[in-house]
This record gives structure tokens, sequence and C-alpha cells, in this order.
């Protein structure tokens, strides 16, 4: 498959505007400026793309809504805040590829009829904050971006927002208060960011990669991009693979790769010979999967139907050296650091949780242990203000589920088996 | 007695419809210039935007990337989240408290480093990683850490 | 129409509302714990859950709108058990130390694991641990009780708009903290308090004195300290006020309040409030009998009168007295000692201004609901910040603020400082250049409607054709002015705020011919604030020397007549003295005798040692008061009077509505009016009312604004201007407008002296409020930081010295004071601002003292002044 995403990002200059330029970057732009702004959102809901932050939803239905509140000015944000663990999909883009996504974002912002466009960057990207903005200015010394893009009358300014630490800020209402100098706490919804968003107005939250898709999907239409990978949610996708895998790294394949493919054809298997132990498809939040389970299509509509997610894409890999009880305990303080305070399960739950798996793992679980954790876990699942502590139950309640072997050894040998 | 990060901050501010907006950047630009979010520097931020200071204060410590103690010259952001973790960061935390005498969330007798334990940094392909400062390190071992963070006096 | 089932019933809805709102109009209860009545919906606690048709999972009440044909369930197994889990989870962070928790009794968390169950306690681990923080004052703060639902951040932060208290860190660290982490430095309104459902935030007034059930008594009143009149509940035990409670959504202050209200109640239990009445006796004031205390009084007036006339006695009503008392006070002295030399210290600024601005714009004028403040796009200050002056009303300007009402601030107003003021601050004294500049502008926007000629012809002579140039002399650029000029000929509904500051100035009737002007042309509301509970009670009722009870002027024999035929006693035809004339009177020996009731001239009004020396000339100086005051320490007798907790009557707010004091708390002693009475009796008058109601009974049938208003109608809420009465119209026709002369100076100091008046002290009350005077413990001398490093000082005692005497005093650094001026109050004894000011001019029109043009020196000391 062509590298769409990821395509010069061999080339030590590719941050480089002309670079980008010389491979037919902001050709997309151009000809998208000549198009209405609906019939750019037709397009992007002909070509059936899906957002890549995590959920999947679809992104010309989103535009959709934004597009007919009359509300104005319009905010176009970037969701720059990939901080689900595992995940490491944008930052090639951000640091090397950003014309990408400032095309795409152009594109976007000229289809949304939105005049001004932020890039909610995480802070832990430092880096990637003087690549963006500079190529930001290359832009618009070019006149790509800025006022009167390339001639065509319509704006779009720019801006580059740096969060400060707070995952939760990934959620896209957390977001947007985040942007406005507030406290990362998701909001009451409806109503939903489409109509009241940033600073009230609509606001369109895209991930990097969903709206770097864009100059592609511009170029080839959709007919040629709804026919890469899976029929039900196509396109090229960005899959980061960490853990114990020989090759480690990010990988552009179809969406609908399976998990097998992922790991054993284009990461070249597992470290030392080792075999695998467990898989987390997409990043910490989705449900881990034991090696039986890997023969599963990398996609949105697929994954669910294997018993997990595909997230954001991040593959973790674990092989038989690896003590899930740990994993699980990782991920849940993880949780616990992130969780923002608001709602009483994700506050009080997943620190209940944290704390009786930490006993557990420290070799003073009890019997009951377990069908405790899974009681509160339980009583979080579905009673949560956002997704998170959900999440967070859901990894406890998947990796009894899977590994319940290894909670009980724990329990009755006082400590870890493993080491 | 305009203070000091009063022009930076008005190019800030220009990037946003409301005032407001420009409070995390504002708390970046308080904590480069204090070195860390003394009561001080939120009292600067909260006059310059005209948010109050508690308000200021509230958002300054919901975020991870603010600092609310002195730290030392050097601040060692190491990942230990499981990808990081499974391939031996934990080890890595050991090595830099052994060598520099450093406690994760303290700082080293010296002033030399801080040691802040992080969530995911984005590096788990080369993991383990870290930040030190604003640069990152990755693909890290029980070798080379020391040998990178000598680099820094 | 929308229309929902709910458990079953269908419930019909006038507009969209939560499912909670639904259920609660329904009659049924959802519980809660993060959800409260005029707070920012949040959503966190997560009780609430309720089942939804259609919805897959357990929606929260508090946040869902309801739309047409949801059905909802609020009470089954699923739902009882998502609730017990979530009590479950907040006890796993709550220390279940309840036999000690002050909350207990009325701790909702306490209710609800009640009504819903703890499960068998499965939650092992360790518990966090917060010490309790008693490091403040006022409030102790209890995070281990904390279920972070922050209910008090968002009252503060969105409903007080004090913002002086929030989350800190993020998850299970989240703690509400002030900004310090310790001390609440705040406004200290404590309407945290009300709002915590549990023990995490409590006043340390009543800390572990006594548990809810042990309150004897709840006894609803208004406020004694500012003229705003906020409704709140006296809990009371063993005669003493345990505490005092708002109740949310109730009164004008919507279950709000402020510093004073309340925590300044403690003056009423003070040990030196006065017991007997005392007579003196070889130059010392001993206890007596209240009958040969009256005797006395009597035989000693009676004595003046017959030898000088009723007219060598002045008296000195009070406006933290009741309607009742204030009523009583005039009649006696003009029917039963015949002189109209009766005012009071609504003098000292309100009154004399409120008359001005009717005589200009009607009687009424500054009758207008504060509430109605909400709906103002511009709300224009000048004269003082309200957020101090009167709280409960400053809080509705920064709700309009939030709102998106534009504040035009003329002077600093530091508590708008967050609300984003457009700030005039001219060159001292200056004001009155930027309202005509101001005022100018506007005639040229808006025009004039010719609906009140007599003004229109003055605002003709008085503005310029010119506007640019107006304001030169206040230092203000016209620039600046067109702005704000802009600002207030675009709104629609404009608000003048009118403070004290503004009128206490040699030219202050220009400047309140000015705003009153201007909001005549912009079509805007005034609100005049008055800081005390009753200055316009006492108006109303007729303490002024020239205007009898309902606002008619004596002077006028139509008026008067009728006054004395309603009332039974004759009155004077000549006008009496005003407030500031008396003591020069006193002291050329025109006065003789001086009744005062509540009220303290000797330290309350400015003139220094001429106040006393003239207090000192008198044949007979008669006091009532609940303290030994300045005043009180010189008198031939002294009477000892009820507060405001201890008596039944009513108290006439700013906005001009009448409600109701109640007695709290039992104690012995006579109302003002009943010993007023007494005496009255004692010198052949017959004055007798079986209660305070029959006292109003009285008034409704003497002051025509008052007709037929009864205590009933009052508590029935027919209390708002103008009542069921008549109002004066067109009487006045011409505008006495006195142009300032050259502005006056005495002293040579450099600094220009200024009264402050901070929240958390108005003088006479709050300075024997123990809670209080924490926070303002003595007199400082506040002023502007680069005034203070001109001189060298940094804090440390300094040296306030004018014509009139010096004091040494804390200096307190403040950049909200301006260049050239400092700023003392009034409230400690010995260290008084007006004790520091020579015999100041006095407005001819208002008859209001003028603060300005007192010039002081301020040095540090030596020694104390830290380099």
């Amino acid at each position: 498959m062509e590298k769409v995403l990821l395509a010069n990002i061999d080339n030590p200059k590719s941050a480089e505007i002309g670079v980008y330029e010389a491979s037919g970057g902001y050709d997309s732009l151009r000809k998208s400026l000549e198009l209405a702004p609906d019939d750019i959102i037709e397009t992007v809901k002909k070509a059936n793309l899906r957002g890549r932050g995590g959920a999947g939803f679809p992104t010309g239905m989103k535009w959709m809504f934004a597009s007919k509140d009359p509300k104005f000015p319009k905010y176009l944000v970037c969701n720059a805040d990939e901080g689900e663990p595992g995940t490491f999909k944008d930052r090639p883009i951000l640091e090397k590829n950003p014309h990408i996504l400032i095309e795409g974002m152009a594109i976007s912002g000229h289809a949304l009829k939105a005049e001004f466009g932020y890039i909610y960057l995480r802070g832990e990207y430092p880096a990637a904050k003087g690549i963006l903005e500079e190529a930001i200015r290359q832009a618009e010394a070019k006149g790509y971006i800025g006022d009167n893009m390339m001639g065509s009358g319509r704006n779009f300014k720019l801006a580059v927002h740096q969060g400060a630490g707070a995952y939760i800020c990934g959620e896209e209402t957390a977001l947007i208060e985040s942007l406005e100098g507030k406290k990362g706490h998701p909001r009451i919804k409806p109503p939903f960011p489409v109509n009241v968003g940033a600073w009230g107005m609509p606001t369109i939250v895209n991930n990097v990669e969903t709206l770097s898709n864009m100059p592609f999907l511009m170029r080839v239409g959709p007919e040629a991009y709804a026919a890469i990978g899976s029929k039900e949610c196509p396109g090229p996708k960005l899959f980061c693979v960490s853990g114990h895998v020989n090759k480690p790294g990010v990988y552009e394949l179809p969406m609908g790769v399976t998990l097998r493919e992922i790991i054993y054809d284009h990461c070249g298997g597992i470290k030392n010979g080792k075999t695998l132990k467990a898989v987390i498809p997409g990043g910490i939040s989705t449900p881990v999967l034991p090696p039986d389970k890997i023969d599963c299509p990398m996609d949105f509509v697929n994954m669910p139907k294997h018993g997990s997610m595909l997230g954001s894409g991040a593959v973790i890999v674990m092989d038989e050296s690896v003590c899930l009880v740990k994993v699980c305990l990782r991920a849940l303080k993880f949780f616990e650091h992130e969780s923002c305070g608001k709602c009483t399960p994700c506050r009080d739950g997943v620190s209940w949780l944290r704390q009786v798996l930490a006993r557990i793992e420290g070799g003073e679980g009890r019997p009951g242990d377990i069908e405790l954790l899974s009681e509160v876990a339980g009583n979080i699942t579905g009673k949560t203000f956002c997704p998170l502590g959900d999440g967070a139950a859901s990894v406890v309640l998947n990796f009894i589920k899977h590994f319940r072997d290894e909670f009980d050894m724990h329990i009755a040998r006082k400590g870890c088996p493993i080491k | 007695m305009k203070s000091q990060i009063a022009d930076e901050l008005e190019c800030v501010k220009a990037k946003y419809p409301a005032e407001r907006a420009a409070l995390l950047p504002a708390l970046y630009l308080a904590q480069r210039k204090y070195g860390w979010l003394s009561a001080e520097a939120m009292d600067e931020v909260s006059r310059e935007l005209r948010v109050p200071k508690a308000t200021v204060r509230g958002v300054a410590t919901f975020y991870a990337m603010y600092r609310h103690k002195q730290v030392g010259r050097n601040v060692i952001q190491l990942c230990t989240n499981v990808s990081c973790m499974i391939l031996g960061a934990e080890r890595l935390v050991d090595i830099i408290r052994e060598k520099y005498g450093v406690e994760p969330g303290g700082t080293s007798a010296d002033g030399r480093f801080s040691l802040v334990i992080m969530e995911c940094i984005g590096a788990c392909g080369t993991a383990p990683a870290m930040l030190v400062n604003t640069d990152f390190h990755e693909s890290l071992t029980q070798e080379n850490i020391v040998t990178i963070l000598e680099g820094y006096r | 129409m929308i229309k929902v089932t709910i458990n079953g019933r269908e419930v019909q809805l006038d507009k969209q509302v939560t499912i909670l709102e639904a259920a609660r109009r329904a009659g049924i209860k959802i519980p809660t714990l993060c959800h409260f009545e005029g707070l920012e919906m949040y959503g966190g606690c997560r009780l609430c859950l309720v089942e939804v048709e259609k919805m897959p999972r357990l929606q929260t009440s508090c946040t869902l709108m309801v739309t047409d044909g949801m059905v909802i369930t609020t009470e089954s197994e699923q739902i009882a058990a998502a609730r017990r889990g979530m009590l479950e989870f907040i006890l796993t962070n709550h220390p279940l130390d309840c036999p000690f928790c002050d909350k207990a009794g009325e701790c909702e968390l306490q209710d609800l694991v009640y009504l819903y169950g703890g499960t068998e306690g499965r939650f092992t681990e360790p518990k966090a641990k917060h010490p309790e923080s008693n490091v403040d004052p006022i409030l102790a703060r209890n995070i281990e009780r904390c279920i972070s639902c922050t209910r008090c951040v968002r009252m503060c932060d969105g409903v007080v708009g004090a913002s002086a208290i929030s989350m800190i860190n993020r998850g299970r660290h989240t703690v509400m903290e002030p900004f310090s982490g310790g001390k609440f430095d705040c406004e200290y309104c404590g309407n945290c308090l009300t709002v915590c459902p549990v023990g995490s935030i409590l006043s340390r007034l009543y800390k572990e004195t006594y548990r809810p059930w042990q309150v004897e008594r709840t006894v609803r009143t208004v406020c004694g300290h500012c003229g705003v009149g906020c409704s709140y509940d006296l809990q009371v035990r063993d005669e003493a006020i345990k505490r005092v409670i708002p109740r949310i959504g109730e009164g004008l202050n919507r279950g709000l309040l402020c510093a004073r209200g309340r925590f300044g109640y403690e003056f009423v239990g003070a040990k030196d409030r006065l017991k007997k009445p005392l007579v003196r006796r070889d130059g010392n004031l001993v206890e007596t009998t209240w009958d040969e205390a009256l005797g006395f009084i009597a035989a000693k007036l009676s004595e003046v009168i017959k030898t000088h006339g009723g007219e060598a006695v002045a008296g000195i009503a009070s406006v933290r007295c009741t309607n009742e008392d204030n009523y009583v006070f005039q009649k006696f002295m003009r029917g039963v000692v015949g002189t109209n030399n009766i005012d009071s210290a609504a003098r000292m600024g309100f009154s004399g201004a409120q008359a001005y601005l009717e005589s200009l714009r009607g009687q009424g004028v500054s009758a207008n609901v504060i509430a109605g403040l909400a709906k103002s796009d511009v709300i224009f200050v000048a004269g003082g910040d309200p957020t101090m002056v009167t709280p409960i009303l400053g809080l509705e300007i920064r709700g309009a603020a939030k709102k998106g009402a534009k504040i035009i601030s003329l002077d600093p107003a530091p508590g708008l400082e967050f609300f984003n003021p457009h700030k005039i601050v001219p060159s001292l004294f200056a004001e009155g250049a930027v309202l005509e500049s101001l005022l100018c502008r506007a005639v040229s926007a808006r025009g004039m409607t010719g609906e009140l000629p007599h003004l229109e012809e003055a605002i003709r002579a008085a503005v310029s054709a010119e506007c640019a140039g107006v304001a030169a002399q206040s230092g203000v650029p016209d620039a600046e002015i067109e702005k704000a000029s802009a600002t207030i000929s675009g709104s629609q509904s404009p608000a003048f705020v009118i403070g004290p500051d503004i009128v206490q100035r040699a030219d202050g009737n220009r400047n309140l011919f000015l705003l009153a002007a201007l909001s005549y042309v912009t079509g805007g509301r005034i609100f005049l604030l008055s800081g005390k509970a009753n200055e316009q009670g006492a108006v109303d009722m007729g303490c002024l020397p020239d205007t009898l009870p309902g606002g008619r002027p004596l002077a006028i024999d139509g008026f008067r007549k009728r006054h004395e035929d309603a009332c039974g006693m004759s009155v004077p035809a000549r006008e009496g003295l005003s407030l500031m004339e008396m003591f020069p009177a006193m002291a050329d020996g025109r006065i003789k005798a001086l009744y005062v009731i509540g009220e303290n001239p000797a330290f309350n009004l400015p003139g220094g040692n001429s106040i006393k020396s003239a207090l000192e000339k008198l044949d007979l100086l008669v006091v009532q008061d609940i303290f030994l005051t300045e005043t009180a320490k010189m008198a031939d007798i002294v009477l000892p009077a009820l507060s405001w907790a201890e008596k039944d009557g009513t108290f006439t707010n700013l906005e001009r509505r009448i409600q109701r004091v109640r007695r709290g708390v039992n104690r012995e002693g006579r109302e003002d009016w009943r010993i007023l009475c007494d005496l009255a009796g004692r010198m052949g008058a017959a004055m007798e009312y079986a209660s305070s109601e029959a006292v109003m009974s009285e008034i409704a049938r003497v002051s025509p604004v008052h007709r037929d208003l009864h205590y009933s109608d009052i508590e029935a809420g027919a209390m708002q201007w103008p009542y069921h009465g008549e109002p004066l119209r067109g009487e006045a026709s011409t505008v006495s407008l006195v142009t300032a002369s050259a502005r006056p100076t005495v002293g040579s100091g450099r600094f220009a002296l200024l009264v402050d008046r901070p929240l958390f002290q108005s003088g006479t009350l709050t300075r024997r409020s123990k809670a209080l005077l924490k926070l303002i413990p003595k007199a400082t001398v506040k002023m502007n930081p680069l005034d203070a490093a001109s001189l060298g000082i940094s804090g440390g005692i300094v040296r306030v010295s004018s014509d009139a005497g010096s004091v040494e005093l804390e200096a307190v650094i403040d950049s909200s004071v301006q260049m050239g001026a400092v700023k003392i109050s009034n409230h400690f004894e010995g260290a008084g601002v007006f004790g520091l000011m020579t015999k100041p001019p006095v407005d001819p029109v208002t008859k209001a003292p003028a603060f300005e043009g007192c010039l002081v020196a301020v040095e540090p000391l030596k020694g104390d002044a830290k380099s």
C-alpha cells in the first residue's frame, strides 16, 4: 500500500514545506477550495471516513451537524493530545509530516466554514510544538492558510495550543474546556460540541490522523478511498506497536488488517523467540486479548465482535515474562492518576480498584478480592460521567476474564508466581 | 509595574477570542520565568489575565506538567507506563535513584536533577523513554541512561 | 407543553427542565449530593441516577433535560443498588466521624446512607488522612469529610463571584482549598457553609458548642447591618444566638449572606452590653433604676423646654433602630418636646442625596428592586465599592456582569476587579468633571424627552455645547470617557449605583445632579447605597428636620395640619436643624439638650474635638444605646436599649422594601419606643402602644406613603414601594444646584484623607463582634504602594497627623488606594478617621459633610518602620 500519512517521513527534511510540496502537497487544498463546503462534507460521508481518535464516529456526520448549526464563528480543533498509553501514532505526523495535518485542517476548515483552527497538542510533545508552529508560519507565508487562502476569499487561521499533562483532555469536551483555559473536566452532553463547543460556538474536534487523511481523500476521491481496507470503515490506518515484538513502531496499514498480521508479518513476531502471552490491541483502555484471539480484523466494526476495540490502534504486545496483575495494576495507577475527580465512581471507585490490585500484586491478596474487584468494577461501569472510569473498570474486568488464574495464583502464593 | 511575562502574553492572548484561554500558556510562561509556579507566579498570572488567583491555582494544579515546588536544574520525566514498564523502566528509576540520590517526585540534594514519573509520553515504540527538560531520549537501557544524564549538568 | 411519565405518573411541564426538577414538581424526591438549587449543573456525585426508557445506561436526572414522551423510573432495585454503590464509594474516603462532627443531624450524606444503607463496609484499605485545618479565624476546613461535590466552589465562583476557593489537584487527590492553602483570606460571606452537604466547612463561631437539634428557637428576621436587608434565621439556644443561617431561595438575598450578616452577630451577646440605666453623679455614671432615670429626664427636659423653649432641644434618631422606634422618636420630639431639630446619621449622605434626587426626578426615584440590577445591561458605579458597602447588592452587580452586563466604575471598586469593569479613575475629587463630560455626551447622543422640564432646563444650563475637553481637569483622557459614554448611550436599561463617597464632597450636590441628569437622559434606574440597616426607614419615618413621616415637607401648612390631625399632636411650623447644624448650635448655646437614640455622634461624626466640645456644653445629654459608646460616656443619663435581635418591628431597606424584624433573643430591657412612651407619659403626654404592631398601625394612619400598611400586609408581601400609599408628586420644580466654589483644604500634609469602608467592619456593631474583629482587628491606614515607597514605608506603624490631631496606625499597602490619598476607617475607638477631620465643609443642598480637603501628613515611626 502506498504510504499516505507517513509519506516522506524517512526524508530528514520531511517537515519542510518544500519537501511536502514536491510530492503534491497542498494540491488537494487548492482543489478543495474550488468545491462548495457541503460537497466536501458529502465526499467525506461517501468515503465513510471514521474518526481515528478511538471511538470511530463517522466524520462526515459530525461535520454535517456542525455545518448545519447557524452560529458563527465555528472552530475546528485538532485533537493532538494522544495520551492513551501505548499510543504514539500521531507523533510522526506532528513531528515529521506537519504539513499534511495543516493541509487537512485547511480543507476541513473550508468544508466546515470554520475560520479558526487550533491544534491542541499534548504537553508531552515539546518538540512538535516548535515544528508545527514553524510549519504554520511557512504555510501562511506561502498563502496556503491565513487570510484569503490561495486567493479563494476564504480565511483559515491556525494556532497551536499546548496542553499540560492531562489524559482526560483527549475527551473532546474536556479538551475544549482546556482550550478555554480551564480544568479538563468533561462537559455535560447534550449540548454537543458541534453545536455548543469552544466559547459556546459550534466546534468540531477531530484527531490528527483523521484530519491528515483529508488531503489524500480529496486527491483520490471517495470511491478510491473507500476501496482501501475494510468495507465498513475503510482507509489507511496507523498502528503503533510496542512491547515485546522484534520491530516495534508506527505502521501505516489498511484498516482491517488482523492483529496476527501486525504482530507477526509486520513487526517480525515476538522478541527473543518467546511466546505471546497477551495483547492490548488499541491502547490501554481497550480489552486485553489472549493469544488465541488475535485473528481479529483491526477496525472499528469488527473488533467489538471479537471482544475488544480498535481504540487508537495502539498495540501493546506482552510475552510470557510479563506479570499481568502488575500490568493491570499499572494501568489502574494510570487511570487513578488521570481521573479528573469529578464523578464519584471514577474518583473513588477506580482508586479502590487500584488499592486492591496493589495488595494482590504485593502479596497481600485475600480470598474474595477478585470477586470484590469485579463487583466494584461493576458498580463503576455505566455510571461514570465520561468513558474514563468505564475504561478503567473494563480493564480490570477483562484482565480477570482472560487471566483469572494469574490473579488467583497471586493470592494463593502471596506474590507473583513469575518472579 | 509591568510584569515580565506581559509582552509575551500579549502575543499569546491574540490567538484566542477570550483572554482566559491564555491561562495554560501563561502558566507555562510563568513557570519558565520563576522555575515553578510559586504563589507569586500564580498571582502574576492572575493579574495579567484577570482570572482570580484561586481559579488559577485550581487549573495549575489540575495539569501534571506544572511544577508546584522548586525543581532541579534538569527535570527527568521518565515514563513507567505499561509499554515502558514491561521493557524495564522501573529498573531505570532505581538507577536514577541510586546514582543521583533523587526519589520520584523529588530533587537531588545538589539541585541537579528532579525526577518525575510520567504517564505515557508517546515513545512506546522506542521504550523505555524519558524527556529531560524538553529533550526526548528513547530506547533507554540500564547502560545508556547514565551516559545521557551525564550530559546534563 | 411537555408530557413525561415519572414512576407511572404523567407529569405536564410548561418548559423544558431537568428530570430532577420535573420530579420535584411532581412531588417525587430524587436523592442528590452535588446538585444544589441555583448552582451551575454538575452531575458529579451520580446519586440522582434514574432509568429512562430507550436509554441504555442510567442517567443523571440533574443534568438530563426532559423531552416529550420520556418515561422515567426514579426508584428500582437497579437504581437503589447504583445509589448504594455510589455511597459506598463516597464512604471509602469519608471518616465516618459522625459522633463528633458538627454536621451530624443535618448532614445530607448521613441522611442518604441512612436511607439507602451502606453495604457491609467492604472497603478495608487505609483511608486518606487530612488533618482539619483551623488556621483560619472564621472557617474550619475538614477535607477528610469532603465528598468533592464542589458545591462550595460553585457557590464561591459561580454565584458569589469571589472565586476565593478552588478544587486543587485532580482525581482522588482533589481537595478544596483557598489560594493560600490555609487561611481563606476571602470575603468571608460563608455561603460555602450554606451549601456544604457534609461537615467539611464549618463556622468556628459555633463549632463544637451544640448540636443542630439542640437549637431551641429559629426566628426569621432581617439582618441588622447594611441597608440591603437580607432575610435570615437566627438560631437561638439559652437566649444566645448560636448561628445565623439563610434560607435558600428566600428573601431578596435568595439565601446568600455576607460576612457582616453571617458572622457579625456576636455583639448581641457582648459582655459590655448596657444592663441598667446610668446616671451621672459627681461626674461619674452610676447605675440607677428605670424609674429614677426616666423621672430625672422628664424633669430636666421639661425644665429646658420651659426655660428655653422646645427648639432648644435636638434629637438624633437611629439608622439602626426600627421604623417603630424612629416614628415614636420623632413624634416625641415634635409633639412632646416641640421641636423639629430631628435628624439622624442618614444625613451623612443618604438622606440629603435621596431628597435631592427626588426633587429632581420624583419621589421614589431610588426605590428600585435590587434584583433588577440583573436585568441591566450597563451598570455605572460611582462613589464606593458596592461589594463592600452593601455586599449582597454587590453580588447582584457581579451576577449581571457574568450575564454580560458592562460595568463602568468611577473611582476604584476592587470587588468588581474580576468582572471586566471599565475603570475610570479621575484625579482625586474630580469625579464631577467626568460626570459632566458624560452628561454632555449623553445629551448630544440621546437628546431629551421633555418629560421633566425643570430638570431639562437645568441640564441645558449645565452642559456645554462642546463636550471635548470638559473632563480635562479630571486627568481622564477624552477617548476613555467617550468609550464609557458610548457604552452608556448604547444601553437599553442602564443602572446607576451611587455610593456615599461621591455624595460626601464639597460639591456633592453637583455630582448628584449630574448623576440624576445622566440617569434621566439615558433612562436609567438609580440605586442609592445605604450602609445602615434602617437609614431609609429613619428618613421615611420623618426623622428629618424638614419632613414629616411619609416624605411630606412640614413647611407646607396643609401637610402639617393633616399630620397633626392624624397623630393628635401639634408640630412646630419652623424647620429644624440638620445633623451637622446641631453642633454649632450646641456650641453657641442655642441648643441646650440633646436626645440621642442608637447613635454615637462623638465618634461617628466628622469634626473631631469640635463635636465633643459642643456636647460638653449641653445642659442635658440623654443617650439610649446598647453599649456605653463614646457619646454615652459623656451623657448625663444613659438608658439601655435592646438590639435588633431582641425586638419586633420593621426595617425599610434601600429599595424601600419594608421587612419584619423579629425578636429572636429574650432579654430584659425595653425597646427604644417603649422608653420614649414611658417618658412622654411622665411629661404629661399620652403615647401608648400595646406593641410595635400598634405603632405600625398609627404609622399606617399618619404617613400617606404607608397608608393602610399593616404587619399582615408586610408579611404577605405588600412591602414594596409604593405600598398602598401615595408618593409625593410634582412638589419640587426648581433645581437648587450650587456650584462648587474653590476646593476647600484644611491642613498642610501631602495626602488627602479618605474614608475607608471595608467589608468586615462597619462600626459600632461590628467592632463588638469577635469574629469580624479577627478579620480586621485594629484600625489601619491604607496607602498606595508608590506613595508608601516614597516615604520608605513598607508596613509597620506610621503617624498620621492632621490639624485636628494625630494617630499612630499600622500602614497597609494597597494598590486600590489612589496616589496622593490615604484611607482610614471609622470603626475603632481612638483611631477613627472622623477624629482627624476638623469641621468639614457641609454641602449646602444635601447638608452632608464633605470628606475632602482634609490634608494629612504621614511619617514612619522610627524603629517600627520596616526597611
